[in-house]
């Protein structure tokens, strides 16, 4: 029996973090959530995907997805920002990112890409 | 009688020369009706005189001989009440030797040289005691006399009440001068007697009444009352003008006009009156006799004891146009701050715009996910509940955030109150830390939790520590390791001192001492406002801000705040 999907959430706000894993909760996955993007690099193996927020205090999104890629992790990653920076979302998706969202982010848009980025994984939800 | 000596003992500046032979004679002369608190000794030396007299006496009598009688005799002495009565400033060494005529009152010339030669030419049944007219003294007696041994002398007392204790010539030039100065001082001023308030302040104090500003809130009457009894008795050219009232006469009469658009004034005026202060000072409206309301600053100088016989001197300012000029000032300073939060508000609109979001998008989530729970055959009503909750908290952040910016950028009318600078310090974080996160600044906070409170307006100091904090940040744009540390603490004179210091280029030495000038900016983009902004709220604080660079690279900024007084 396989194990049930895991995702990880990487925001610095408590609440969004809280809302994120709840919805993901009613979609039947589980979800962990991060405060620092530091915390989730050392256990990133255990995740199918990451949500990460790109402006965070010490590591940002676009580091944390570098850091990934630099260390060999094909982990999918969808970030989810108030960051209006289109170089930035760009560079993101180059570098591979599922999906840039604005926050506020519609929950549909937001499952539609984690049903992606889980379907490139072969774990689709 | 005592001794005329002992008393020029104790007088200040006792001249030495005057324990000569003949103060012992000046004070063993008596006359009756006459003591010493009332009357006035002087001894003149007739010599130069004698031939005169001899022809006078025999019936050779020259037009103004009476004149030419008394510039004849000189003074020898004086005591201190002749010499207060009458002496010139520089006192009795001034006198001595002087001829008469120099000291002694001219109303009174003609009766002094009778009966100089009434005495030396032994006039039978002429009078060696006379009345006279005297500016000086009230109800004055002039007595002459001499002495064997001493032949060339005559001694002459003057009796009666001393009206002034100040010479004759400096009270008429200092009148002079005191009339002068209040007809041509700058300020509108009045002269009040208010003699009348004295037996209604016995009457009180006999019925035992100390709080006279109590007693006027319980009988309202009186000061209406006392304002019709206590008379303007004179007034300057400037305070015609200012009432509009074409001539002085007009002023003088009852005070009530004065009063007119402020009776709390009125209340104030006479309590200050009854407790015994010797001045007040408050700004109050004047109506003028045209119908204007001005804003005037009234002092008032009240009588010195004994004071029926002094007036009260009410000044008035004329401040209207100042006080109109301030409140435009004011505005002005408050809009000049205002574009300067906007412009920095503008500045961090990116940080401030996730700042809404993060709550907003909670909730949005959260609305979501609880619509799904409730959309599921069982609904999950224990998940909605928790879910709500959570919208409801997130939905209070963001009007938090959205008050507190709201606050920045609004019209704002400063309002001082008791004021934590450590809880400003974290409010203005909330505006500035995405903007620090966000390009990689380590951000240091240190606050003495200790911090005595301050007097001040919470947006501006917000807005002074917002400000500090974005100049350090933007300094530091692409500098790598940078550091912002803001501290608080106790400055040592018992208020506080706010830090913000960092490890960016600092200030150029040449800048160090215009950073604070109205649009001086390094900026590109600056419009050079934020820190001269700063200063003028911190100086409207009566505190300060210094700018400096650090010994080891970096600028620092400190804020000092005064304490609560009192």
């Amino acid at each position: 029996m396989s194990r049930p999907v895991v995702i990880a959430i990487v925001d610095d706000d408590l609440a969004v973090r809280e809302a994120l894993c709840e919805l993901l909760e009613v979609e039947g996955m589980a979800a962990l959530g991060f405060e620092r993007a530091v915390a989730f690099l050392d256990r990133a193996g255990e995740f199918d995907c990451v949500i990460s927020d790109v402006r965070m205090p010490g590591m940002d999104g676009l580091e944390l997805q570098r850091r990934l890629r630099a260390c060999g992790s094909a982990i999918p990653m969808i970030f989810v920002t108030s960051l209006a920076d289109e170089t930035a979302c760009a560079r993101a998706l180059r570098d591979g990112a599922t999906a840039w969202f604005a926050k506020p982010v519609a929950n549909v848009a937001l499952l539609g890409a984690l049903r992606v980025a889980l379907g490139s994984t072969g774990r689709g939800a | 009688m005592e001794p005329l000596s002992r008393q020029e003992e104790a007088a200040d500046g006792a001249d030495p020369e005057l324990s000569s032979a003949l103060l012992p004679r000046i004070g063993d002369i008596a006359h009756a009706g006459m003591d010493e608190e009332t009357s006035a000794w002087s001894v003149f030396d007739i010599s130069g005189a004698r031939g005169l007299i001899v022809r006078i006496a025999a019936g050779e009598v020259p037009g103004d001989w009476k004149r030419a009688l008394l510039d004849a005799v000189r003074v020898v002495d004086v005591d201190d009440n002749a010499l207060r009565a009458l002496g010139p400033i520089g006192g009795r060494r001034r006198m001595i030797g002087a001829p008469v005529t120099a000291y002694w009152p001219a109303e009174s010339w003609p009766a002094l040289a009778e009966l100089i030669l009434a005495e030396l030419a032994d006039i039978p049944g002429a009078a060696r005691t006379r009345k006279i007219i005297s500016s000086v003294f009230n109800d004055a007696t002039v007595n002459i006399s001499t002495d064997p041994a001493h032949p060339d002398l005559v001694f002459v007392s003057v009796g009666g009440g001393v009206t002034d204790k100040r010479s004759l010539w400096s009270l008429r030039a200092s009148e002079e001068r005191y009339r002068t100065l209040i007809h041509h001082l700058p300020w509108a001023l009045v002269l009040v007697d208010s003699t009348a308030m004295l037996p209604i302040f016995d009457a009180l104090r006999a019925a035992g009444v100390t709080d006279v500003g109590a007693y006027l809130d319980a009988n309202p009457d009186l000061p209406f009352e006392s304002r019709a009894i206590v008379r303007v008795t004179d007034a300057n050219r400037n305070a015609v003008e200012l009432f509009g009232a074409g001539s002085a006469d007009r002023l003088v009469g009852p005070v009530d006009y004065l009063f007119a658009a402020s009776p709390d004034t009125a209340k104030r005026v006479i309590t200050a009156h009854f407790d015994g202060r010797r001045n007040l000072t408050e700004i109050m409206k004047l109506r003028t006799f045209d119908g204007q309301l001005r804003d005037v600053q009234l002092s008032i100088t009240y009588p010195t004891p004994p004071e029926r016989l002094d007036v009260t001197l009410l000044m008035f300012e004329d401040v209207t146009e100042r006080l109109q000029t301030e409140v435009q000032l004011r505005q002005l300073q408050e809009e000049y701050a205002r574009a300067a939060r906007i412009a920095t508000l503008g500045e961090l609109a990116s940080s401030i715009a996730h700042e809404v979001n993060q709550p907003l998008a909670a909730i949005a989530m959260n609305a979501e996910t609880s619509l799904r729970w409730l959309a599921r055959d069982e609904p999950n009503l224990a998940k909605v509940e928790q879910l709500t909750k959570r919208i409801a908290d997130s939905a209070r952040h963001a009007s938090e955030i959205v008050q507190r910016i709201r606050g920045m950028a609004g019209r704002h009318v400063p309002n001082r109150t008791a004021l934590d600078l450590n809880r400003v310090v974290e409010e203005a974080l909330m505006f500035v830390c995405h903007d620090i996160e966000a390009r990689g600044i380590q951000l240091g906070v240190k606050l003495d939790i200790a911090l005595p409170r301050v007097l001040g307006d919470r947006v501006q100091l917000q807005q002074v520590v917002v400000n500090l904090l974005v100049n350090s940040l933007q300094a530091m744009a692409g500098r790598p390791q940078s550091q912002i540390e803001i501290t608080t603490g106790r400055d040592g004179f018992g208020g506080v001192r706010l830090s913000v210091r960092d490890n960016g280029p600092g200030i150029a030495a040449g800048d160090l001492h215009r950073v604070f000038e109205g649009f001086f900016t390094t900026k590109q983009d600056g419009m050079g406002i934020g820190l001269a902004v700063c200063q003028s709220i911190l100086a409207a604080h009566g505190g300060g801000i210094s700018a400096a660079n650090q010994a080891q690279g970096g600028a620092l900024f400190q804020v000092t705040l005064p304490p609560i007084s009192g």
